[in-house]
């Protein structure tokens, strides 16, 4: 291996590898990609299964690192910004703001050094898009930040990664070891006057910080707590200077935006948002994983096509996107159209990209309680209305799920989403309560009978819950009475079994156990 | 400037204002909890939300930059809605254990917004009320609302980072290191985060005294040089706290550990109530050899006079007026000593009158004086604050003598990213701030001073204009600095060569550089040439006249500087008049002019100088000082060689100790005077950079004790009358009624205080001085366009080993100094219940190296040795001290104080005793 001293040097290992590449993706049993349905289209997740992204000249075969060498070569630093611009990239964590302009906004701002954040913050629960990235193609993430930094004037750039991706922060230091010493990174890449290094910083844990701001009060070492803005981190990010912070899968678009064009890429998806999106669909689906998807399917298509339907073939109730703090939409928004302005105008977000989808075994109250939980855990406790807002939202869920609603609990909730909602510091607080207003607003019914009638509707709620003995079904096997942990049923062999209510735990073994389906659950 | 529209007013404000300052300034309202002015904004409590047009949701305006056309509604029903329902939230996690104290932010804004928070707060503590043991600040987070007030004053103030967060969401809670009580976590206590609580959860201890406090009287701290002002709160005539106050122009809210907590020693019932003489006296019969034999008997004020008066008398016409010595006090006035100096001088006629800035930076005033014409600090702590683009600290522990100005220089390094260079034999806490610190070998700081010179000069990097132009000598200089090759200079100081370099290049590239330095360059034989070095080194770079430059020795005193300028000195009258100038003998001859004496005649004002106080002890010893008048100070603790200056002391015959407690001098003293403390007398004192700050009396003096202006006054009054002299010159009497008189007669004898009136300063002047006349502002930098006396002068200096230095018998070096809870002989602050439990005993610092040599844990008794004396104390186990270095303090009385070992030789000039360098041994006790 020999620093690659200049663009022809680049060109010629191109040449010299591109044959190795397999043309068609392996994709492995179990794996957790598979083979794309007939609604995928493959951008960012295109090299998976094709090269080994621990080997750098099977990422420079697929013609990695040639858009960055293009840039270099062919391309004022305004020229990619405004090839970033025509493309219509939106930013891939979640808000949706255009890329281009993001670029453009920390070149034209003063001062120096600038620095390239690539936020590997991954903290939705059940979300893995990035991670998949990071792992299988390392190499696609550092060329868009190089071309990001050759683009806004920054030399250096960081990888926030949360800690429990270990695989993924080895991938992608043996991704800067790699491109580091074939020239790709470091000082004048490839001969020209540029140059970029990047260095991986690890996050201990918190969900906070892929709020841009607390990444990089994470970075300077402080505790992960966000920061107003304005000031905006592309006038005064990390330690003060101009900083563009993007997501993964941002970056991971660039290298394919300027190889094949910007009009190549806004030919795909909607109006308003272009190119394709990952998405970790999860839940009651019976393909769970991840896709990558043009924007511009409905919900349905994805849930029923992509996703193959409803496991067990039970019904549709909701589905939530965009990770905690998304919202739950029931049935009647399934035919949305899946882009940045018809999440947000259903009440709902694109977010970075989980997917959960929910059959009728769920409770609604509940996974607002869940929703809740999460997020007061992870409020990082800067501010006065996400603390306690979220505490006290949290505190009224779990009453009422316990069967101790009362009376003007739905007020109060609504009265405390709206401080929380309006006054929290950052996008952590201010979406806290979507998952209650979406379940309030499209499955309110669920929360009076909670509250008035002491009843789960779904069943799940396990106050509000009890198990009983079809009494026409029991065979009187005697193999619910064996398991029960309490012994809580009676009964004689070959007649029909009781449950004492008295005594009950309500953990559902009997249900399970039962080969006659002869326990029910009611409320 | 910037326009925008606040509650459809058109405003208009500086750049880089906040909207919340843009409101204040307009006198807007808007509600904040999180906020404080002298903290970095934190916009975490939200209070603050406005509504700001385009803005998606309200924003925080503590945190928000005014823009151009801006629009902001700081006040509507949805925001006084929001701010409720804020406010209702923080209740909702808080619980009251204590009453509430009367500044209580949040219970304040409870009111403003008719919110009746018992409602809302938790039913039951979630915190143990009373939570750390620290003895001044309590801890009840049970009151915290997680504004991080007190987390910012402790690092954007303090600097010390004690206070942070921990867990997320409704755990978080705030914690002070990784959840160890405060100390641990290296906490200072200087309640500053108590300060800046707006709720209970941090609070002094002693703000349950709030409730009955009378009032409050603004007054300048009794402790260190800097200065600090800030409330003495009474109630029932007693000091019940000390509270800082914003309008403080030294310090404004911030104090350190002792100001803030030291003052109940005030009230301690040790205080000497009643005059007191030995009984041998009033038996008229012959003084005992050890006159501790003789009881203490109390007696009233006249007849106490009547005898001082007859013994001085009798001393006078039997052996001279200067078989008297004086010694002054940097604790004291700057009216009083003015009036001890003309007691002096004019009474006695003797200038045997000196105070402990013998001791503590006369090779300064020395050093300076001749160098640049002015012995005292050049510039002034904010200028360099806020201009210094370097600091250069040498031997001065900064943070543990001077704290609150040392707190001042770490945010100098954080906040203004100001270069700091220390030169310390120990890593003492300021180190950690510094880009250098050159560990040099105690008695080197003449080569390693020279060396970083000789490094200046080869690279061309002296500034040769201000040379050329304000200096003199410069050649002389530089032939002898040629000597000091860095090679050479590594060798003695044992600082590397490498790190020689880098300390020049950050010298020659940070322009200006501000040298500070305290008791480590004064305190040695070469303390005077030491002085001439940095003297040198800042003529050299010229780094004078300048703002954030100079020459700033850290007065160690409340009053030292004063001291000095008010003539406590033997060979000055007030403002530096020199006694050998016939001029300034002739002016004071004639202001002070008293008829002749009848009953025997004395020549007029001695040309010469009298005597220091090193030289009055070894001539007590000698039995040619026959009479010693000590006024608040205790020889016998801070003495060098203690066991010899008392078996000296004990030898005069006729010692007179005016003192606020029985200290260990007053073992070999015959009369005890009770003076008053700082809180119940008024004047003024004059702090590290010249500045004359009022002292105002808060209390009424305790028992029978007098101010000791009054008693000087009195004493006087009846050795003239016993004499039978009559008042001739213009300013010859003693008939004072209020020391507001006694600056106008220093005002007026005095050309650098000239200006200074306590109507000036009562107005609220701050006069640095000189003040010229009643119209000037004063001085805050000296040496501006000229030095004092012209041209600076350069003077060669060359390296002198230490007097007493290691070796086979005594292989250890100790040197001395204070701790940070701790004041000088510590009479005060050891009868400080806090002070008191924060140290409560000697500890001697020794390294790992040695302790691991000797087997000496932590906290085990060791007995350290010089040819001089011993001392038993605990050790401490510190990496502050390198391997062959003891460190010791002087705090704490008999077998604990270090001053049992430490050596009298004198700087040849200063007469400044060695107390930083001698040769000990070491063995473990039991």
């Amino acid at each position: 291996m020999a620093i690659l001293k200049d663009f022809q040097a680049l060109q010629n290992l191109y040449t010299a590898t591109r044959e190795q590449i397999q043309k068609e993706p392996n994709f492995a049993e179990g794996a957790e990609i598979s083979a794309p349905t007939e609604k995928e289209v493959r951008i960012v997740l295109k090299n998976y299964g094709r090269i080994d992204p621990e080997n750098i000249e099977n990422y420079i075969g697929e013609k990695g690192y040639l858009a960055l060498l293009l840039c270099l070569k062919k391309y004022q630093p305004e020229q990619v910004i405004d090839v970033i611009k025509n493309s219509g990239l939106r930013g891939r964590g979640g808000a949706g703001f255009p890329t281009g302009r993001k670029w453009e906004l920390a070149r034209n701002s003063k001062g120096s050094p600038k620095y390239i954040i690539c936020n590997a913050d991954e903290g939705d629960p059940g979300a893995f898009m990035n991670r998949k990235v990071l792992e299988d193609d390392p190499h696609a993430v550092l060329e868009g930040m190089a071309i990001a930094g050759y683009a806004i004037g920054a030399e250096h750039g960081f990888i926030y990664c949360r800690a429990e991706y270990p695989k993924a922060v080895k991938m992608m230091r043996k991704a800067i070891e790699d491109a580091s010493q074939y020239g790709l990174l470091g000082k004048s890449i490839l001969g020209s006057d540029f140059c970029f290094k990047v260095e991986v910083r690890m996050g201990a844990g918190a969900f906070v910080c892929g709020e841009e701001t607390a990444l990089m009060a994470s970075i300077e070492g402080f505790r992960g707590e966000p920061r107003p803005r304005p000031p905006f981190p592309a006038v005064s990010g990390l330690w003060g200077q101009p900083t563009n912070i993007n997501n993964v899968e941002t970056f991971a678009n660039v290298p394919q935006i300027i190889l094949n064009g910007p009009e190549w890429y806004a030919a795909i998806g909607t109006s308003g948002s272009k190119g394709t999106k990952t998405f970790a669909l999860a839940g009651d689906v019976n393909h769970t994983g991840l896709i990558e998807i043009p924007f511009g399917l409905t919900l349905r298509e994805i849930v029923f096509e992509v996703g193959g339907g409803i496991k067990n073939n039970k019904q549709f109730k909701a589905i939530q996107t965009g990770g905690p703090m998304g919202g739950c939409l029931p049935e009647q928004f399934l035919d949305t159209v899946v882009d940045y302005e018809n999440l947000s105008a259903v009440g709902s977000i694109m977010g970075s990209g989980g997917m959960i989808v929910m059959d009728e075994d769920t409770c609604m109250v509940d996974i607002a309680r869940f929703f809740m939980d999460f997020i007061q855990e992870e409020s990082c406790g800067k501010c006065t209305p996400c603390r306690l807002g979220t505490y006290q939202m949290l505190q009224i869920l779990t009453n009422i799920c316990e069967g101790k609603g009362e009376a003007g609990d739905i007020e109060t909730l609504e009265r405390l989403s709206e401080v929380t909602r309006l006054n929290s510091l950052c996008g952590l607080g201010q979406g806290a309560p979507n998952p209650v207003d979406s379940t309030l607003r499209h499955f309110r019914s669920e929360y009076e009978a909670h509250i008035f009638e002491k009843k789960c509707p779904a069943n799940i709620c396990r106050a509000l819950i009890r198990y009983e003995i079809i009494e026409n079904q029991c065979t009187g096997c005697m193999v619910c009475a064996r398991n029960c942990p309490v012994t809580a049923i009676e009964g004689i062999k070959k007649e029909p079994h009781v449950i004492d209510p008295e005594i009950c735990i309500k953990c559902g073994i009997c249900q399970n156990v039962c080969l006659f389906k002869a326990v029910d659950r009611v409320s | 400037m910037i326009n925008l529209t606040i509650n459809d007013r058109l405003v208009t404000v500086e750049s880089g204002f906040t909207v919340l300052e843009a409101a204040r300034q307009n006198e807007i309202y808007i509600p904040t909890l999180c906020y404080h002015p002298d903290l970095t904004p934190h916009g975490g409590c939200r209070l603050c939300n406005v509504q700001v047009k385009g803005a998606r949701t309200p924003l925080a305006a503590c945190t928000l930059p005014v823009s151009e056309g801006l629009v902001v509604v700081t006040d509507n029903e949805e925001i006084h809605a929001a701010r409720k329902s804020i406010l209702e939230l923080l209740f909702s996690n808080y619980y009251q254990a204590k009453p509430a104290r009367a500044d209580d932010e949040l219970l304040k804004l409870a009111d403003e917004f008719h919110i009746d928070y018992k409602k809302f707060q938790r039913s039951e503590p979630h915190f143990e009320p009373d939570s750390d043991p620290n003895p001044v600040i309590r801890v009840d987070l049970n009151q915290c609302i997680l504004c991080t007030r007190c987390i910012r004053a402790c690092a954007e103030i303090q600097g010390r980072f004690v206070w942070g967060l921990v867990e997320r969401g409704i755990a978080t809670h705030l914690s002070a290191g990784d959840g160890v009580p405060l100390l641990e976590a290296r906490c200072e206590s200087c309640g500053a985060c108590a300060v800046y609580c707006p709720t209970g959860a941090l609070q002094d201890r002693f703000a349950d005294n709030d409730l009955i406090v009378d009032k409050k009287v603004m007054t300048t701290c009794a402790y260190c040089g800097v200065g600090c002002n800030f409330d003495l709160n009474i109630h029932n005539d007693e000091v019940v706290r000390v509270t800082s106050n914003p309008d403080a122009k030294v310090n404004g809210l911030h104090l350190c550990v002792k100001g803030r907590y030291g003052f109940d020693y005030i009230h301690h019932s040790d205080r000497l109530l009643k005059p007191m003489v030995r009984q041998y006296l009033l038996a008229d019969s012959e003084k005992p050899a050890k006159v501790s034999s003789s009881p203490w008997v109390e007696i009233d004020w006249d007849t106490v006079y009547s005898l001082i008066a007859t013994k001085m008398v009798a001393i006078k016409q039997g052996f001279g007026s200067d078989a008297i010595g004086l010694l002054s006090s940097a604790k004291c006035t700057n009216e009083e000593n003015y009036l001890m100096n003309k007691f002096a001088r004019q009474v006695i006629g003797t200038h045997n009158i000196d105070h402990c800035a013998r001791l503590c930076h006369s090779s300064t005033v020395a050093g300076l004086a001749t160098a640049f014409g002015s012995g005292a600090m050049s510039n002034t702590m904010q200028d360099i604050y806020d201009h210094a683009r370097a600091i250069f600290i040498i031997g001065s522990n900064i943070t543990e003598q001077h704290p609150v100005f040392g707190a001042k220089i770490r945010q100098a390094v954080l906040q203004r990213k100001t270069k700091l260079i220390v030169a310390d034999p120990r890593r003492i806490d300021i180190t950690e701030f510094a880009t250098i610190h050159l560990q040099h070998r105690p008695g080197t700081d003449i080569p390693l001073l020279n060396g970083l010179m000789h490094i200046l000069i080869k690279n061309g990097q002296q500034n040769t204009q201000f040379i050329e132009d304000r200096c003199l000598n410069y050649d002389e200089f530089a032939e002898v600095v040629e000597t000091y090759t860095p090679e050479i200079v590594s060798q003695i100081t044992g600082v590397t060569v490498e790190l020689l370099y880098q300390a020049a290049e950050v010298m020659a590239e940070n322009h200006p550089m501000a040298v500070f330095w305290a008791m480590g360059i004064t305190q040695h034989t070469t303390g005077v040439l030491n002085v001439f070095t940095l003297a040198n080194l800042q003529m050299l770079l010229g780094n004078m006249g300048i703002p954030g430059g100079g020459v700033n020795p850290l007065r160690g005193q409340n009053n030292v500087q004063g001291a000095c300028d008010q003539g406590a000195l033997p060979d000055v009258f007030p403002g530096y008049q020199k006694v050998i100038d016939p001029a300034a003998r002739s002016k004071f001859e004639q202001a002070w002019h008293l008829g002749p004496i009848e009953v025997a005649s004395e020549p007029t004002m001695k040309q010469m100088p009298g005597l220091t106080v090193t030289e009055m002890i070894s001539k007590a010893g000698e039995g040619v000082l026959k009479a010693l008048y000590i006024m608040a100070e205790d020889p016998l603790m801070t003495e060098p060689d203690l066991n010899h200056a008392k078996a000296c002391l004990q030898k005069c015959e006729f010692v007179i100790l005016q003192e606020i407690f029985p200290t260990e001098t007053s073992e070999i003293a015959d009369i005890m005077l009770p003076g008053v403390t700082f809180a119940e007398k008024d004047g003024t004192f004059t702090n590290t950079e010249r500045r004359v700050q009022r002292v105002r009396q808060a209390i009424s003096t305790r028992g029978e004790s007098k101010p000791d202006w009054v008693i000087l006054q009195e004493v006087a009054r009846a050795i003239i009358e016993l004499e039978k002299r009559t008042y001739i010159g213009e300013f010859s009497t003693w008939d004072y009624h209020h020391p507001a008189q006694i600056m106008d007669e220093i005002a007026a004898l005095t050309p650098s205080y000239r200006g200074v009136s306590f109507a000036r300063l009562d107005a609220g002047e701050q006069l640095h001085w000189p003040v010229k006349d009643k119209y000037h502002d004063g001085t805050p930098i000296l040496h501006v366009k000229s030095f004092s006396n012209g041209k600076g002068i350069f003077h060669p200096t060359e390296h002198i080993p230490a007097r007493e230095l290691p070796d086979h018998e005594y292989p250890f070096m100790l040197t001395t100094g204070r701790v940070l809870y701790h004041w000088h002989g510590g009479e005060m602050t050891r009868r400080t219940n806090a002070l008191l439990e924060l140290y409560p005993q000697a500890l001697i610092e020794i390294s790992p190296e040695d302790s691991a040599l000797y087997g000496i844990e932590n906290d085990r008794m060791i007995k350290v040795a010089s040819r001089r004396g011993e001392v038993t104390a605990k050790a401490i186990i510190s990496e502050r001290v390198s391997q062959g270095l003891i460190f010791a303090n002087f705090h704490f009385p008999q077998e604990q104080n270090a001053n049992l070992l430490t050596i009298s030789a004198l700087d040849p000039v200063a007469k400044i005793p060695e107390y930083k360098i001698c040769a000990v041994k070491l063995a473990v006790v039991g």
